[in-house]
């Protein structure tokens, strides 16, 4: 594919080409204004004066930041949910990718059907699993084991659809190896677990991140099956939703906008240190 | 290949190490703030103790058990300054969550068993939970600040139980109908303004379909619209299919209703007693409320002490202290809807707040003797069909 | 080579190293955890809910083993629900279309004129609104399609409309646009994964060879990047049968999709009667997921993001 150079270039002219690149231009444009317009309205709501976000607006205020920085039930909610994000991450992650290797390797028949299993929990509908948990633990269990719901049966939940993400994209990562990088280390005089440790699981490092970012993603927004499997707890978006309930302030906008700047800003850091490595790789020796 | 890898996954570690950093430094940062925070009580309504006049307390420092209990219940049935300050005092601390239904905190009980302290719940439920041996009785005339309660709620027969009595009563409100006598022509007192095809996609109602058909029932004349027979249901439904095109939106918490009577979307709506206040409050139109003729559905709660709660020996302590009448009174100014502690309606008259707390129907306990309770009832299977039915497509 | 495989070692490269039981065992066993996960976190409780259906729940919210098909019954029988999970259907097919075809441009604009920095920045620019919480969007969106939201207020400003609208006023239409809104990045992602990995140059040379731009589109790009259009059709499309928080907040008295049906009686314990009507739109989504399991690529939409 042409790095860097147009493909107007490469490609003879039709006869649309400028209105076909600015028709583009003005679609992408578009839906990205779309897509921001919510998000331009929960900033705006944060700093409103009113006890209701809506319009319109009577007054601007950092009020809403001050009771969100005081409000220690919101941050016990938002540090419930990182918490369970972490415990679920990790354990997804390696649990992840120990499917990935024999589902790929293992030369089993039943490959295929196992990954369609995989699948499965990520496409049924998210209350059908929190309510099929919920009776499982505490009909299902019960006669044997006393489960009591919490924090650990909401770790269970998000583990039964952020797992199948994981061993998906590590299994894909997988499948394209290049597997006499494993023969030449074998050569050269490595183990089996050498060669797990220096060369493949480096090489996959990559896609076992990619998965890992998506499960914290997914985690700490996931509301439905927490809903269902949580105790006398509290995480952020189950907060929100009770809120709601007794009185929507600004305050929940604000909480918003404070999580959205965190993760502008870490993306805008990662990509710094990105092109900064970039550039000091390029200095000459 | 492996330098683009290696960068990758440098980039990729460090966007999560970044995202957890970043997360774990404003928690950090938000926390250090609280030590200097504002507390999210509105100031008017905390009661205005003198230094020391803690009520209940004596002037040394408390005795008595301290510790942490856990608490299922309304939003409503506490507020910030008052856990704070009881919590300072008497170094009782709840660990509070909440519910959104009936339901929700009996199966959550159900489940969860002794991990709950303390839980609220309405009416009917109340001896459903103690059938069920989910809860305790006790003397009620053995706390003290029971004598601050109105007489008739120390005394409702489906909350007496030869062990002792069922749960400490909290508050009650009958569902009302509130209307914008703007827009909608005055002197209503039936359900039927419901129905009213003057009003299309005016009407707000709650998102809870056994509640909504109970509704129905009552217009249709049915005496108990939770354990309704099939042609009751019939008769219910029939009213239903007549207030669907009315219906703005199937509200999915009380704050939707107020946010759209208040914003002028709606103009008749289902409530609860002073929610028509809120309304008002939050710079919304001047609404007229009323109880439907027919009659009307209710609830009054309680607290319930769960059995085999793991911190029990503080309940009583805190029932002591959080039923003080300075405490309901300003829980009252605050989510606005009577409560049973006559002591307190004692304290608003001398606080100038007679009228709204006339208004609210706070010195007429009795009225609760009058409301269908809420309650379980065995035709909540067809009510949800019914329901489904006209919803449906 | 060493006959016993550590756990979680790649097979030794020597052909013909045996399948002894014990050997495949241990290379099965890594496998395990995530196996327990899958089977009893997942197909034991769907089985549970399996069984559920065909008992019946009792005055005391308990399901009781009383074998009956009416539940399922209930859904052929009673119109509203057929009725109702037709109209999620067609509600899920319009989304998907649209979501498809603003994001076949979109994303093809992304990879042939722009450069790899500008994509990266774009995606994050469609990815980053997803990491705000669900609830929040959602509710903001309210706040703009209402009677009084900003919509109207800047359109009657404008002076292009008198009466405020009604259609995106707590009815179907505003569900539209919000699921369109939700689940635009999904699709938006897969497109973007496949489109990457075509080479272009094909079109250069089916144009060299007399083709029409419009025809080396339709013959060369669009069966390449099939996978693709299907792994974004599922993503999107899959999931809104599922939804019932978008109808419930931005929907009105019309608007319950089927799922809001479901949990009318699940949300009331009414376990047997849901679980029946739960179980038969998820043996629908099984259907589908297995007739497109080879087309569907998950982890391309994840790592091209």
């Amino acid at each position: 594919m042409a790095r860097g150079s147009s493909p107007l270039e490469t490609m003879p002219v039709s006869r649309f080409a400028r209105q076909t690149r600015w028709s583009l231009i003005a679609l992408t444009g578009a839906m990205l204004a779309f897509l921001y317009l919510p998000i331009a309205f929960l900033i705006l709501f944060s700093f409103e004066d009113a006890a209701t976000p809506g319009l319109p607006i009577t007054g601007l205020t950092l009020h809403w930041y001050q009771v969100l920085a005081s409000d220690s039930a919101i941050q016990g909610a938002l540090l419930t949910s990182i918490e369970v994000a972490v415990v679920v991450t990790i354990i997804a992650s390696i649990v992840g990718t120990m499917v990935a290797f024999p589902l790929v390797r293992g030369g089993i028949r039943g490959a295929g059907i196992l990954r369609l299993l995989f699948t499965l929990p990520i496409m049924i509908p998210g209350f059908l699993i929190g309510i099929g948990l919920l009776i499982f633990f505490r009909q299902g269990l019960h006669p044997l084991v006393n489960v009591q719901l919490g924090l650990y049966t909401v770790v269970a939940g998000h583990l039964v659809f952020t797992i199948p993400f994981v061993v998906l994209i590590v299994a894909s990562r997988l499948q394209g190896f290049d597997r006499r990088l494993e023969w030449a280390a074998a050569d050269l005089g490595a183990g089996p677990w050498r060669t797990l440790r220096h060369i493949v699981l480096p090489l996959i490092a990559p896609a076992i991140l990619a998965g890992a970012l998506l499960c914290v993603t997914l985690s700490i927004d996931e509301f439905v099956i927490t809903f269902f499997l949580i105790g006398p707890q509290q995480t952020l978006p189950l907060y929100i939703y009770t809120q709601i309930k007794f009185g929507v302030t600004p305050e929940v906008n604000a909480i918003a906008t404070v999580i959205l700047l965190v993760s502008l800003s870490t993306v805008a850091l990662g990509s710094l240190l990105l092109t900064s490595g970039r550039r000091l790789r390029r200095r000459p020796r | 290949m492996a330098d683009l890898n290696s960068r990758l996954a440098r980039r990729e570690f460090l966007k999560l190490a970044g995202a957890v950093g970043a997360t774990a430094g404003m928690s950090a940062f938000l926390a250090a703030c609280s030590t200097t925070g504002a507390t999210a009580a509105p100031p008017t309504a905390a009661p205005s103790l003198a230094a020391g006049a803690t009520p209940g307390a004596s002037a040394a420092p408390t005795p008595g058990p301290k510790g942490t209990f856990n608490w299922l219940t309304w939003g409503d049935h506490w507020y910030q300054a008052e856990m704070d300050q009881i919590a300072a005092t008497y170094g009782i601390k709840a660990n509070i969550t909440s519910f959104s239904d009936d339901i929700d905190a009996y199966t959550k009980v159900q489940q969860v068993g002794g991990q709950v302290d303390l839980v609220s719940e309405d009416a009917l439920w109340v001896p459903y939970f103690y059938q069920h041996q989910l809860i305790d009785a006790f003397d009620i005339n053995s706390l003290k600040v029971a004598s601050q309660l109105y007489s008739v709620a120390r005394e409702f027969s489906i909350w007496t139980s030869p062990a002792g009595y069922l749960g400490y009563p909290n508050g009650w409100a009958p569902i009302q109908i509130t209307y914008d006598p703007a827009h909608v022509t005055a002197g209503a007192d039936s359900w039927q303004l419901l129905l009213d095809p003057k009003y299309k996609k005016r009407v707000v109602v709650e998102d809870q379909p056994v509640e909504v058909m109970a509704y129905m029932g009552k217009a249709a004349g049915v005496k108990d619209p939770y354990n309704m027979t099939d042609a009751e249901v019939a008769q219910a439904k029939a009213l239903l299919v007549q207030l669907k095109p009315n219906i703005l939106r199937l509200a999915p918490q009380a704050t939707d209703t107020v946010a759209a009577l208040k914003n002028g979307e709606a103009w008749i709506a289902t409530i609860n007693l002073g929610a028509d206040t809120a309304v008002m409050d939050q710079g919304g139109p001047q609404l007229t409320t009323f109880t439907p003729k027919e009659g009307s559905i209710g609830w009054m709660d309680a607290e319930m002490l769960v059995h085999g709660g793991a911190n029990n020996n503080l309940l009583m302590p805190f029932l002591e202290v959080h039923e003080q009448a300075e405490y309901v009174a300003a829980n009252f100014m605050i989510n606005r809807r009577p409560l049973f502690s006559e002591a307190a309606y004692k304290l608003l008259i001398n606080q100038g707040q007679q009228e709204l707390a006339d208004h609210l129907l706070f010195n007429k306990p009795e009225t609760v003797n009058s409301m269908t309770l809420k309650g379980p009832g065995t035709s909540t299977q067809a009510a949800i069909a019914a329901f489904n039915d006209v919803f449906g497509s | 080579m060493t006959v016993e495989s550590p756990v979680g070692a790649p097979a030794a490269p020597t052909a013909g190293s045996s399948s002894g039981l014990l050997q495949r065992f241990g290379r099965a066993l890594p496998a395990l955890p995530g196996l327990a996960v899958l089977v009893f976190l997942f197909l034991v409780p769907m089985a549970i809910m399996f069984v559920f259906s065909f008992w019946k729940t009792n005055n005391d919210f308990v399901a009781v083993p009383d074998w009956n098909l009416g539940n399922y019954a209930r859904f052929f029988v009673e119109g509203t629900y057929l009725r109702t999970f037709i109209k999620t259907l067609i509600m899920a097919a319009l989304v998907t279309v649209t979501t498809l075809a603003i994001g076949l441009p979109f994303a093809y604009f992304l990879v042939r004129y722009t450069g790899k920095l500008t994509q990266r920045v774009i995606l994050l620019a469609v990815i980053v609104p997803f990491w705000t919480s669900y609830l929040v969007r959602v509710y903001a969106w309210q706040a703009i399609l209402g009677e009084h939201g900003a919509l109207n207020q800047i359109l009657q400003a404008v002076g292009l409309i008198k009466v405020p609208l009604d259609i995106f006023n707590y009815d179907d239409p505003g569900v539209f646009v919000v699921l369109t809104y939700i689940y635009f990045p999904f699709a938006l992602l897969a497109l973007y994964a496949a489109l990457e990995k075509f080479d272009f140059t094909q079109l250069n040379a089916a144009q060299d060879l007399g083709a029409r731009p419009d025809q080396a589109f339709r013959h060369i790009l669009l069966p390449q990047i099939r996978a693709g259009i299907i792994t974004a059709c599922i993503f999107v499309f899959i999931p809104i049968l599922g939804e019932f928080l978008t109808p419930t907040l931005v929907g009105g008295a019309q608007s319950s999709l089927i799922a809001n049906l479901v949990l009318n009686f699940l949300r009331n314990d009414q376990f047997a009667e849901g679980a029946a009507l739960a179980i038969i739109i998820a043996a629908f989504v099984t259907v589908i997921m297995i007739v497109f399991r080879k087309s569907f690529r998950v982890e391309d939409v994840v790592t091209s993001g």
